[in-house]
């Protein structure tokens, strides 16, 4: 296995080096004026008229087996990348690759689970409280655990998920009606048994077995060899678990790895590198994943424009990052065939707090959503080509939205104008006591928004409609991390608007769109998840009633009648459905993950 | 002199625990990401975050967090482990101070070779064409802000997107123990680029404290002696002219030393100040508070050779 440098770095000799090095030198020196033309022409971004361009996602067929893929970003992967912890979309990306979930997602069927390392769909009892699940034969672990993978695996990978050492952010959410979860801490659980090596049963305390079967997509359920493992999961108190650093694989692939199994420092270099190869104990006869490629490289910290022009003229390569406005450009129109605009990969929002004034009144939170200009909104991100002004919550590629109203949405009037209707906005403010159409309270709104580009601009905008209406506003942009972990999710922030709120599912189901953000119960004191602290008891009531579903389509019918209940509240105004722009190299075949933000999937991709 | 450098080192061993507080007090005073939701990610309980922030001891009073690391580095050097990664954070740093002393070393002496014998040129020929063409250009080199150039270099000279594919471009680092001539090809533009702005700063420098030293009796009197006009400048000129410059090398290179952020951004080096801001950006506190100290331990010992050189350079110069 080459690394990514050795890839990249053509061993020029040495006395050519001395004679570049002179070169550059003199043209530094000797050519001011070109090297400010040269780095001229990238100027602008994507303006949102160039014409959509998107090939299809793809299988991966009709590239050839082998080579290497080397997907660059500037973020680093969302640490750590054990499959028990991780809860991001560029690590699912990963860990597909060299963990065996129970089930998962064809790259461009975002609807479909499909068995992986389960033999069969999961069976779902009548009375909705047993999940039972078959194991298939013949899955081995990599080096050096190499013995065939059990259906008490399964069970140890999810009961250390709830163990704090560990860390998983879900295992709660999906997990949590198994009986005994509700007390774990990483020691077994009850409720989960594998009465042989090839069954595993899950009994649960509410009839909740439609979400448990839909959930066993998620990388938590990918087994880990207990014997191994604990070592590595049992720390002290303030350390977490060391398994990520010794983890072994199921999947095609595996990290690459020291004699002794450590990935830490071969494999996985947080911040730097991140190599896959080939796991020498998978058997291709278990899976139905062609494995195109020997060997996966990412590189992390690299310059996203340098980055993505590399991508664009070099060869083997992927952009694992949003691309910026400017290279969108430059895609669409030199590279029209390289560039791939996911659909479904999320929806954009901002909630308006419910319990403080001056939101907790329905009409001048819909006043807000007719005014606020959606269009606009989305130009300053792209434009057209990156997603669609939102009509409600449900978004497109998640099960429900067509029952929802699709793109039309629900037809409440105040979304009705994606350009914005002031006029309209000016009746709703009249209906809530301000007759000449103009807000005249007392009160400062505290918008807090993201400083990253180009959400900043979102925030500004946001901002200004809110002063259009003569709101007294007071706009504060922070990062990311601040904007949610000390504002936006903290009920006490007495935060009054935020404006860059994004969700994505974390499987298909539409419950998992629409249950943290907007469900009552979710509302917390810190890490609340219910940004607009929306508690209408007749909303929580269809909610506590929907979750009982095991039917897909009636889940499906139910969950789009609450996001139509959710958006007549105004209590959010979705703003975008977007559309996830990803760049590969020409000879790069990409086999979409359309069901995880337009990533190429490792297992089938290939090149050309 | 060894009891001068005891002292020193005593003094910046307490300067060294004070960043240490410091650091702490910032982290937790500020607004900045909360690192147990960060981990335990946006879905996560109340009861999940509770027990996270547990494990990771962020339940505890600041001062007993405080106490316990403080204790971890001195009795064990153990600086805890990334709450974002879970690797160790003195392993991170051991990865990634390799490229940062690459970089900060080979772009001095990038910059010391341009800037001394065009710092002496302009000295000497002062009011000369050459001093204004040295100058002019040290100024537009300290001008250009790093980021621009570096992008500007690659997108001229890199081998893979440049218009004339020269040199190694971004993300072509490799270790020095992988492979030298690969490794050394792959600094060269980001040595050039970094060191674009300081030659042209201690030019600068050197020209103006030559100058004046150059017109100091004692330069007169080796004249007078018959001394060769050579031998004045670089024995007796130039040995006084560059205290100055050391001072300053001494405090760059201890900054650098730290991380040299923007060029290692641009050129995806995997260094120590890229790995300080992705740390700031994930609210990862161990790495902070790591790489926060090895930078202020590389500017307190950078200060201390810095004095102790000037004893060698400035026969004036005595300690007690």
């Amino acid at each position: 296995m080459k690394t990514i440098s050795s890839l990249t770095m053509k061993g020029p000799a040495m006395p050519r080096l001395l004679a570049r090095i002179l070169l550059a030198g003199l043209l530094c020196l000797t050519l001011p004026l070109l090297l400010a033309a040269c780095g001229g022409d990238d100027d602008g971004g994507a303006d949102g008229t160039a014409a959509a361009t998107t090939p299809g996602a793809g299988d991966g067929a009709g590239g050839r087996s082998g080579g290497v893929l080397r997907i660059v970003t500037e973020e680093d992967l969302a640490a750590p990348l054990d499959a028990g912890a991780t809860y991001s979309a560029g690590a699912f990306n990963v860990l597909t690759a060299t963990n065996r979930p129970l089930y998962r997602y064809l790259p461009d069927d975002p609807t479909r689970a499909v068995p992986d390392l389960a033999a069969a769909a999961p069976e779902v009892s009548d009375d909705g409280r047993t999940v039972t699940v078959r194991i298939r034969d013949g899955v081995r672990y990599s080096p050096p655990v190499n013995r065939e993978v059990v259906a008490r695996d399964v069970k140890y990978a999810i009961e250390r998920g709830f163990s704090p050492a560990v860390g998983n952010g879900y295992a709660g959410l999906y997990y949590g009606a198994v009986i005994g979860a509700d007390r774990a801490t990483g020691g077994p659980i009850a409720g989960i048994t594998a009465p042989d090596d090839r069954t595993l049963v899950f009994r649960l305390r509410r009839p909740t077995g439609g979400l448990l079967a839909e959930a066993l997509v998620l990388p938590l359920s990918a087994p880990v060899p207990a014997e191994y493992a604990r070592r590595f999961d049992r720390v002290g108190e303030g350390e977490t678990s060391q398994y990520v650093n010794h983890q072994v694989a199921t999947g095609p692939y595996r990290f690459k790895a020291d004699a002794s199994g450590r990935v830490l420092g071969a494999g996985i270099v947080p911040g730097r590198r991140y190599v896959l190869e080939r796991n020498p104990s998978w058997d291709p006869a278990t899976d139905d994943r062609p494995a195109h490629l020997d060997g996966i490289e990412w590189s992390v910290g690299n310059d996203p424009n340098v980055a993505g022009r590399q991508v664009l003229e070099g060869s083997g390569m992927s952009l694992g990052d949003t691309p910026t406005a400017a290279l969108i450009k430059r895609a669409v129109e030199q590279h029209p065939d390289q560039i791939f605009f996911s659909p479904g990969a999320g929806s954009r929002f901002a909630a308006l707090n419910t319990q403080i004034p001056p939101f907790d009144d329905p009409n001048l939170r819909k006043a807000v959503a007719a005014a606020l200009d959606r269009n606009q909104m989305r130009l300053v991100r792209g434009g057209e080509v990156l997603g669609d002004p939102a009509t409600h919550f449900l978004y497109p590629g998640v099960s429900g939205f067509e029952e929802a109203g699709g793109m039309e949405g629900p037809g409440v009037d105040f979304l009705a104008n994606p350009d914005g209707d002031m006029e309209l906005a000016r009746r709703y403010l009249a209906a809530a006591g301000y007759p000449d159409g103009r807000y005249t309270g007392s009160e400062t709104v505290d918008v807090v928004g993201d400083s990253g580009d180009p959400s900043d601009k979102n925030a500004q905008i946001f901002d200004e409609t809110l002063r259009s209406l003569g709101f007294r506003t007071k706009l504060r942009l922070v990062d990311s991390g601040t904007m949610y972990g000390r504002f936006c999710t903290v009920p006490r922030a007495k935060v009054e608007v935020c404006p860059n709120l994004g969700w994505q599912r974390d499987f298909d189901d539409p419950q998992t769109v629409l249950y943290a953000a907007f469900s009552g119960d979710a509302i917390a004191a810190q890490n609340n998840t219910n940004i607009p602290q929306l508690d209408d008891p007749a909303i929580n009531a269809a909610m506590a009633r929907a979750e009982l579903l095991v039917d897909k389509q009636e889940r499906a019918e139910a969950w789009a009648k609450i996001d139509r209940m959710i958006t007549e509240t105004g209590a959010a105004i979705p703003w975008l459905w977007d559309k996830q722009p990803v760049l590969s190299s020409k000879d790069v075949h990409c086999a979409h993950q359309v069901w995880n933000q337009g990533h190429c999937d490792l297992a089938f991709s290939s090149l050309r | 002199m060894m009891r001068y450098v005891a002292r020193r080192l005593l003094w910046g061993a307490a300067l060294l625990l004070l960043v240490c507080a410091l650091t702490f007090v910032l982290f937790f005073l500020l607004p900045s990401g909360d690192p147990a939701a960060l981990r335990a990610g946006r879905d996560a309980s109340p009861e999940t975050l509770a027990r996270v922030r547990e494990q990771l001891r962020l339940d505890e009073p600041v001062w007993v967090q405080f106490w316990t690391y403080v204790k971890g580095v001195v009795l064990h050097f153990d600086l805890g482990y990334s709450y974002y990664s879970s690797a160790p954070v003195s392993t991170l740093l051991w990865d990634r101070l390799p490229a940062t002393i690459a970089l900060a070393l080979g772009a001095a002496v990038v910059w010391l070779a341009i800037a001394t014998p065009i710092g002496i040129l302009s000295a000497l020929r002062r009011r000369s064409w050459l001093d204004r063409v040295f100058m002019g250009g040290a100024l537009i080199a300290i001008s250009a802000p790093v980021y621009w150039v570096g992008l500007l270099a690659l997108y001229l000279f890199a081998d893979d997107i440049g218009r004339f594919p020269l040199l190694p471009g971004a993300n072509s680092y490799v270790p020095l123990t992988d492979d030298p001539g690969a490794w050394f090809g792959s600094l060269l533009l980001p040595w050039l680029v970094l060191a674009g702005a300081f030659a042209g700063i201690y030019a600068r420098l050197l020209r103006t404290s030559l100058t004046e030293t150059m017109s100091q009796d004692f330069v007169r009197t080796a004249r007078a002696k018959g001394i060769s006009e050579s031998r004045v400048v670089v024995r007796h000129g130039v040995r006084v002219a560059i205290t100055p410059v050391v001072t300053l090398l001494g405090v760059d290179l201890g900054v650098l030393l730290g991380g040299a952020l923007l060029t290692e951004a641009v050129f995806n080096i995997p260094g120590i100040g890229r790995l300080g801001l992705d740390a700031i950006v994930y609210a990862d506190f161990p790495v902070i508070q790591g790489t926060v100290l090895l930078a202020a331990l590389f500017v307190v010992l950078a200060n201390l050779v810095v004095d102790v050189v000037y004893a060698f350079l400035d026969p004036r110069v005595r300690y007690a």
